[in-house]
């Protein structure tokens, strides 16, 4: 960890030249030693045993608390009409909201060719899978009687009854465990070499049979990989819009009502820039410390930081222009009820919430516009822990507040959590931190096959490799002699 | 490769006298067609109302492809981007256009009468926006929104010129470092743009995506006027050897890439109101399912989406420069088209039918358009010369 | 070394072919390239990263993986079409919340995602068949060299005995000639 060479600035990009990705004077055989050495070490660092003791009580600890729930009922639990969804639900939309920067990270950034992209795709699709196994959990326990939740899906049964294709509670049920089922497909696709490369540095027995089924027999053949590039670049083009659905589906749930708060045209894409806002705040807080434990700051440069702290401004102001734009269409509406939704919002019961969501959402990452703060480790984490702070209280706002207070007076009402919804809170930050541990210390936490394609012995930057694709005939053909048209 | 591009100059990179019949043609063409459309209004029966709207509705058209083009060299500076050198001077061009048509665009606000109901004498139809929708307020956010675009559209050209004689890296710099800020402006008056010349035709009505519904709008606009007119370029013997069949399929994933996301908007604001079923609401959607409206709805979903959807989904069509110039024109007309659907219900919900002028009105706002932006090319390369990221962006490659 | 393939073939371990190594990506792409024009077929590259232009030196097709994304993405949409309609409209009809049994805006999304989930699931699965993989046996792992190093750093080109140029002492030759570090015979068992 001390033992850090010194790493050129490389957040400082001269017009015409492109920094380095990959610093410290690394090689492919370092890279591999850097990645694996983490997972092949004897026994993980004295701070992991001490995380994964926290993680894991408080893991105990929500099973302990859904247990109690199961046994007791929702009664459990501070919801009562008017408020029928409270932690819960904020929770869940939090965690899904979470588990949106990494398939951003592998998809979206991959379209785009952000190459940077390659020292910290593989740890943000890891929380992806993790973020969403937390939420996922919400749903299926807040249904009151959770041993019926199979009845969610369309299968034939003796009752002749099929779901309501025309609830948005359904949609969620598929958009959901369709992003589950395409995250891990995808990141497990993308895993697959380097477990390969794990096999085949492993030592003992458990560990050569378990990588090695794992990988599938990889071997890095250029017909595979021929293939296998092909399928990458699909599958992004496909999670690429997936991400963008589930959101998009868990905001209808919202806006497809008529309650004044929920119902509103911009909620899908807002809740999607809420997202992958809340999403990269998580990557930050999680990968800063890493990285300077695990000694990877030459993958892991502070170019990845300075990048993912300029998203999260950028998308940290399509939020705020999405609370913006609700504030004044709810007055431009004139409707009476919109109005007072707003102002409710801002000025009622919860406005300590609403503005600790400002502070948060708005206020904070306006520090993103320094440079200093994008690049300072404290900064960053401090910034990015107050923006996750702020966007689970987003989701808290939206929900509670608006049900609290609908058209008719005489039915609102106050929601305040019990201690059983406390724990379940930090329980799934539990359940989380302890699958999050666990990678780290079975899984390689960086994509090593990525990282080597875009270091400069890889070749990308020999130029073009076949001709330059001019249109227009008259301008000859530019081949390599020596090589000819490849393609038939 | 790299020697060969960066070398001597051995391709066509100037309008010249080609640019001067140009501009000129085109200027001369464009106020030909608004005579006559002023001719048609005096003469036809409630002429002056139609032209009006069809003034409204042509402003909105060329806008949104001069603001697309000015959110395409935005991005380009704030994402640092390599491979898009080539073609940003053409958005460029189209950006510069912006004070120009922020004269073109003041009429509107002394039409302000004619196309929206609250700017009319004893408007009461929408009880608590008289502060916001009233001629005076109007007129001065129309200012601002002219001036923001103006300068931003001016400036972002003079630097980039600049940058072609000096070849200053540091000018780069500069436009990155103010891409940030000139986005966020770009954003909140494109979307109160948005809001006051369409959305209050209907002064009940109210979306809060209807600002991103314009947007994509107008990104899809960029992303098929920039291959299209790369592609005329080239055909009429200019900028052969730099721009390449790469930035074409570059161009049309991102055509293809924005056409998903107009139709992701669209539906998201249609399904929410459909859904909710809130009469304030749905009765916008109920005036453009009637009386042959719906048809025209209909149109959008093929031609703005399905269609398009279909043509560039997989590689090889994107890496024909003829078909994707093709679709590109496609999906220009059909622009227009969803332009048509959120005004014309306005003048005339009891037909879908067009109007001579709708055309005549169109075709001299377009030809003022292209006379401005082959006005503005004069003197300048078609493409940035002195852009120290234009020997990346020569022999980019999609991988 | 030179004795006619049928002869192995009856004894024990079988020859399965050459394994050369490479240290660099542009070695790499010469050797291939080079093994290719030679006219020889059943050779492969190995590379611990995808090799940009490793497909083009190779003389490779283009995979037609992506027909069964497209295909899997086409089932997926009528399936949920035409499920949440027989479901809804059909099989079993309720009015709720005054919405039609069946209406497209509310058959979007589970459209949509299942669209998604069977063409992904479609690249997914064909991938690993089209890779013949899982395949955890496979004559390469026999070389100590390969085991260490070519999902590491280094490159590695096979070609197969089998093949109908293959020769033993020309082909070792020309694996020398490209550049290999070494060249490897690896046995089938």
């Amino acid at each position: 960890m001390s033992a850090q060479p010194f790493l050129p600035d490389n957040t400082v990009e001269a017009p015409g030249k492109r920094a380095p990705l990959v610093l410290g004077g690394n090689d492919f055989a370092s890279v591999t030693e850097k990645v694996c050495g983490i997972v092949e070490r004897p026994r993980p660092p004295r701070a992991w045993y001490v995380a994964f003791a926290i993680s894991s009580a408080l893991t105990a600890l929500l099973v302990a608390v859904v247990g109690y729930l199961f046994l007791a009922g929702i009664g459990v639990w501070g919801l009562n009409i008017p408020v029928g969804w409270g932690f819960d639900i904020t929770t869940f939309v939090f965690w899904v909201g979470i588990g949106h920067a990494g398939t951003l990270i592998s998809a979206i950034l991959f379209l785009f060719r952000q190459k940077w992209r390659t020292g910290i795709n593989r740890f943000a699709e890891a929380m992806t899978i993790f973020a969403v196994m937390c939420a996922g959990m919400f749903p299926a326990i807040h249904t009151g009687r959770p041993w019926f939740d199979y009845w969610l899906f369309p299968y034939p049964n003796q009752m002749y009854v099929w779901p309501n294709f025309r609830s948005p509670l359904l949609w969620d049920v598929f958009a959901v465990s369709t992003y589950f089922t395409v995250s891990l497909m995808f990141w497990y696709t993308g895993m697959i070499p380097d477990l390969a490369t794990l096999r085949d540095r492993a030592t003992t027995r458990v560990r050569k049979i378990a990588y090695g089924v794992l990988s599938l027999g990889w071997r890095g053949s250029g017909r595979h990989w021929h293939r296998y590039e092909r399928v990458y670049l699909l599958l992004a083009a496909l999670a690429t819009p997936l991400v963008l659905s589930v959101h998009s589906v868990v905001s209808f749930d919202f806006a497809v009502a008529q309650l004044p708060g929920w119902h509103s045209t911009i909620f899908p894409p807002y809740f999607v820039a809420g997202a992958i806002f809340s999403g990269f705040a998580m990557v930050i807080t999680l990968l800063v410390p890493v990285r300077a434990f695990f000694g990877l700051k030459d993958l892991v440069t502070t170019r990845h930081l300075d990048n993912m702290a300029k998203i999260t401004l950028a998308t940290g102001l399509m939020v705020a222009y999405a609370y913006g734009v609700e504030f004044f269409m709810a007055w431009y509406s004139g409707n009476p009820f919109e109005r007072f939704a707003l102002a409710n919002r801002a000025l009622g019961p919860y406005a300590w919430a609403f503005w600790i969501m400002i502070g948060c959402n708005v206020v904070a990452p306006q520090a993103f516009w320094f440079k200093k703060a994008r690049t300072t480790p404290w900064m960053l984490v401090g910034v990015s822990v107050l923006i996750n702070i702020g966007m689970w209280f987003e989701r808290f706002v939206i929900i509670v507040s608006s049900l609290s207070r609908d058209y008719l007076p005489s039915s609102w009402g106050y929601y305040k959590p019990t201690w059983v919804e406390l724990c379940t809170l930090a329980g799934s930050f539990g359940l989380f931190m302890t699958l999050f541990l666990l990678f780290l210390r079975f899984g390689p936490m960086i994509a090593m096959a990525e990282v080597k394609s875009v270091m400069p012995a890889a070749g990308l930057e020999r130029g073009p490799h076949h001709g330059h694709g001019q249109y227009w005939g008259e301008i000859p053909h530019q081949h390599d002699p020596q090589k000819g048209d490849a393609r038939p | 490769m790299m020697s060969q591009v960066s070398g001597p100059v051995s391709e066509q990179r100037r309008l010249g006298a080609m640019g001067e019949r140009l501009w000129r043609g085109a200027a001369l063409a464009g106020v030909v067609a608004l005579g006559v459309s002023l001719g048609v209004a005096a003469a036809t029966p409630d002429g002056w109302r139609r032209f009006f709207f069809a003034y409204l509705l042509a402003f909105a058209y060329v806008l949104s492809l001069a603001l697309g083009s000015l959110y395409f060299v935005l991005l380009h500076h704030l994402t640092n981007s390599g491979w898009s050198v080539v073609v940003r001077r053409i958005a460029e061009l189209f950006a510069g256009t912006l004070p120009f048509l922020g004269v073109l665009g003041l009429p509107l606000v002394f039409a302000a009468g004619e196309l929206y109901p609250w700017a009319r004498a004893g408007f009461v139809g929408a009880p608590g926006k008289a502060a916001y929708l009233n001629v005076p307020f109007f007129a001065a956010r129309w200012v601002v929104y002219l001036a923001v675009w103006g300068a931003l559209g001016g400036l972002y050209l003079r630097r980039s010129s600049a940058q072609d004689v000096s070849g200053d890296a540091s000018l780069s710099v500069t436009m990155r470092r103010w891409s940030a800020p000139a986005m966020i402006a770009f954003a909140l008056t494109l979307s109160f743009a948005a809001f006051d010349l369409l959305m209050s035709l209907d002064p009940g009505w109210y979306s809060t995506i209807f600002g991103v519904y314009y947007f994509a709008g107008a990104a899809v606009g960029v992303y098929a006027l920039l291959p299209l007119v790369a592609f005329l370029l080239q055909r009429a013997g200019f900028i052969r050897r730099s721009v390449s069949v790469e930035h074409y399929h570059d161009l049309g994933k991102l055509l293809f890439g924005f056409v998903v996301f107009w139709a992701y908007i669209a539906f998201s604001q249609y399904m929410l109101q459909w859904y909710a079923n809130l009469p304030e609401e749905t009765h916008w959607f109920v005036v453009r399912q009637q009386h042959g409206w719906g048809w025209v709805g209909l149109a959008l979903v093929f031609g703005h989406f399905l269609i398009p959807f279909a043509a560039l989904l997989s590689r090889a069509p994107k890496r024909r420069p003829r078909f994707l110039a093709a679709v590109a024109a496609w999906m220009l007309v059909m622009h227009w088209v969803d332009l048509y659907w959120l005004v014309m219900p306005a003048a005339s919900p009891a037909t879908p039918a067009l109007h001579v002028v709708d055309l005549t009105v169109l075709a001299g706002l377009v030809c003022l358009l292209v006379a401005a932006a082959a006005f503005l090319a004069r003197g300048r390369a078609l493409l940035p010369e002195g852009d120290p990221r234009l020997a990346e962006s020569l022999a980019f490659e999609n991988a | 070394m030179s004795e006619p393939r049928a002869v192995t073939a009856a004894a024990g371990p079988r020859r399965w072919g050459y394994l050369a190594e490479f240290d660099s990506v542009d070695a790499l792409l010469a050797a291939v390239e080079k093994v290719r024009d030679a006219g020889l077929v059943r050779f492969d590259a190995y590379a611990p990263f995808p090799v940009h232009g490793l497909d083009e030196s190779m003389g490779l097709r283009t995979s037609r993986l992506p027909l069964v994304v497209l295909g899997g993405g086409i089932a997926g949409a009528a399936a949920a079409l035409v499920m949440q309609w027989w479901m809804n409209a059909f099989d079993y009809r309720y009015i709720i919340s005054g919405k039609p049994f069946f209406g497209l805006p509310v058959a979007i999304p589970i459209t949509f995602e299942l669209t998604i989930l069977l063409a992904a699931v479609g690249g997914f699965l064909g991938l690993w068949v089209a890779n013949r993989l899982p395949e955890l046996y496979h004559p390469v792992f026999a070389s100590a060299r390969f085991r260490a190093r070519a999902t590491t750093d280094s490159f590695f080109v096979a070609v197969q005995a089998d093949d109908p140029k293959f020769d033993a002492a020309g082909t070792r030759l020309l694996l020398e000639v490209a550049g290999a570090r070494q060249v490897e015979e690896v046995e089938d068992e």
